[in-house]
């Protein structure tokens, strides 16, 4: 009568899968690779104000990477096997340097991190940008199940809270800000994160 | 529950729903009606950008409206002008389902902009106003909303698009307003603010007097055997909107089910073959505030393409 122990075993097993999605800890995460997150945050900024850009990972093993280059008048959508030489080609043919995109790309893969873009926001009806990262970890890849994301935003300034952490619009207008339709939560006064069912 | 367990009213409701949707991929019905009134849609108006910045400039902007007590009178008339000398950055906001008015107002935009400007200038000192056959009196709530939408983005300092859009959703109604007639704070990302393909039409004709060409419904694909050459045409022949599935065009998840019905609308701008790759084409399209060009499998683009509209001028032929 070995059945019933392995059907109970296999019970235990999706239990124990089930509970480590919900036991995933962000800011335990972010603490972790801090210097790998910070590192490609900087790494894009500093390319992306030199020419615009957005990187996706289109597929679980993390082998087809989507490039968003954007010029003046159009933005060039172009899919690529990681490590084809039609992607330098293409970065040196719109005039991108090719280091630190193959820098990012190869960090992504090591991040598991699927998106990164740059976005605007607006306060008092003033400008201000922020960086997007989408970090799709396996344990968010369960079968017949639908996806989940972290997101990371990291702010150029010190950025304004409520006593739960949640990411607020201003000091005194107390307003829970939304970025992407999401509420984001603190992880220190610049970075913060939000859970979500898209990655962009 | 049983058809005939359905009150006579909702039984009626329910037949034009039904046909409504099994319709459109018949007879082109979306936009090719056999209405006769169709034959009397007039002349579509044609300005240029400078006498729509004339027009702003000159004409008496009072410092707020009682009719939209949230615009910002100095926003809204940077926005009419951002509009004017670069429409192609016209945005639809983040998470909203306004990409079928931010699509319509490509055609104004680019075509009639002193009329668009005329039209928002008017609903702005006087609280109503005229656009081909239809007229605007907008709701207190939507009056009231213009200008308070916030977290959208670059949306949120542009009164008019939001005056804009809020106005077009109040006044148009279809199938999808069957839940959400009203606008509510928030409504802009539901059903309410919604675009189906016989609405997005009929916005077109009623609004700016084109002949409309249609092909595709809400849910059944268009049945055209070459997609390529059948594009190509409609490009000669007036605007182009493909009415398209954006959860493949433009993916937010990496989920294995998607919702296989359209969602979204994009002005075609070109469409050329790859000379190595005849399966493959580069489709140049306009949406979110910019012209973006993808390279795309024809399987690809006739999987997510539900619609293909063409606005025609009177005096242009026909694609038989």
């Amino acid at each position: 009568m070995r059945q019933p122990h392995v059907y109970h075993l296999f019970l235990f097993a999706i239990l124990v899968s089930a509970a480590s999605c919900t036991s995933l800890n962000i800011t335990n995460y972010y603490h972790k690779h801090r210097q790998t997150l910070d590192g490609m945050q900087q790494v894009y900024l500093d390319a992306y104000n030199t020419k615009p850009f957005s990187i996706e990972f289109t597929d679980r093993p993390f082998d087809h990477v989507s490039l968003e280059l954007s010029t003046d008048t159009l933005t060039y959508i172009y899919e690529f096997a990681v490590g084809e030489p039609r992607l330098q080609d293409t970065l040196l043919k719109y005039g991108y340097n090719p280091a630190p995109i193959n820098t990012l790309i190869k960090n992504m893969r090591s991040m598991e991190c699927t998106w990164i873009n740059h976005l605007d926001y607006y306060a008092d009806e003033t400008r201000h940008s922020l960086i997007y990262i989408s970090l799709w970890p396996k344990t968010f890849d369960l079968p017949f199940v639908n996806k989940k994301y972290y997101i990371l935003t990291y702010f150029s300034q010190p950025q304004y809270f409520d006593a739960d952490g949640n990411l607020m619009t201003g000091r005194r207008l107390r307003r829970i800000r939304k970025i992407n339709g999401e509420t984001f939560r603190k992880i220190n006064n610049k970075v913060c994160y939000t859970v979500s069912a898209q990655f962009r | 529950m049983h058809f005939t367990a359905v009150p006579p009213s909702y039984r009626f409701f329910l037949t034009l729903l039904l046909c409504g949707l099994l319709s459109a991929p018949h007879g082109y019905a979306a936009g090719l009606s056999a209405n006769p009134s169709d034959t009397l849609i007039s002349v579509p108006a044609s300005s240029t950008r400078d006498q729509a910045l004339d027009y702003l400039l000159k004409t008496k902007i009072p410092d707020s409206s009682a009719y939209w007590p949230n615009i910002n009178r100095t926003l809204f008339i940077a926005n009419l002008k951002a509009n004017i000398m670069a429409p192609l950055a016209l945005y639809q906001g983040t998470n909203t389902n306004f990409c079928g008015y931010a699509a319509l107002s490509y055609l104004p935009l680019h075509e009639d902009p002193l009329g668009y400007t005329r039209f928002l200038l008017t609903l702005y000192s006087e609280g109503q106003a005229t656009w081909g056959s239809a007229h605007f009196n907008p709701s207190p709530s939507v009056r009231r909303a213009a200008g308070t939408l916030r977290f959208k983005g670059i949306l949120d300092i542009r009164p008019a698009d939001q005056l804009w859009f809020l106005v077009l959703a109040d006044h148009f109604r279809s199938y999808l307003n069957l839940f959400t007639r009203h606008f509510h704070p928030g409504a802009e990302d539901t059903f309410w603010a919604a675009v189906n393909y016989g609405k997005f039409n009929r916005m077109i004709r009623e609004l700016f007097g084109y002949h409309v060409q249609a092909k595709g419904s809400d849910l059944i694909r268009p049945d055209i055997p070459d997609l390529y050459d059948y594009l190509t045409q409609c490009l000669h022949t007036g605007l182009t909107y493909l009415y398209v599935n954006n959860t493949y065009l433009h993916k937010k998840n990496h989920n294995k089910f998607k919702g296989r019905f359209p969602t979204h609308f994009i002005v075609l701008d070109a469409i050329h073959k790859l000379p190595d790759q005849p399966d493959m084409v580069d489709i140049i399209y306009w949406d979110y505030g910019g012209r973006t060009l993808r390279q795309v499998s024809l399987r690809f683009l006739k999987k997510i393409t539900f619609g293909v509209t063409v606005c025609i001028k009177q005096s242009l032929p026909v694609i038989p």
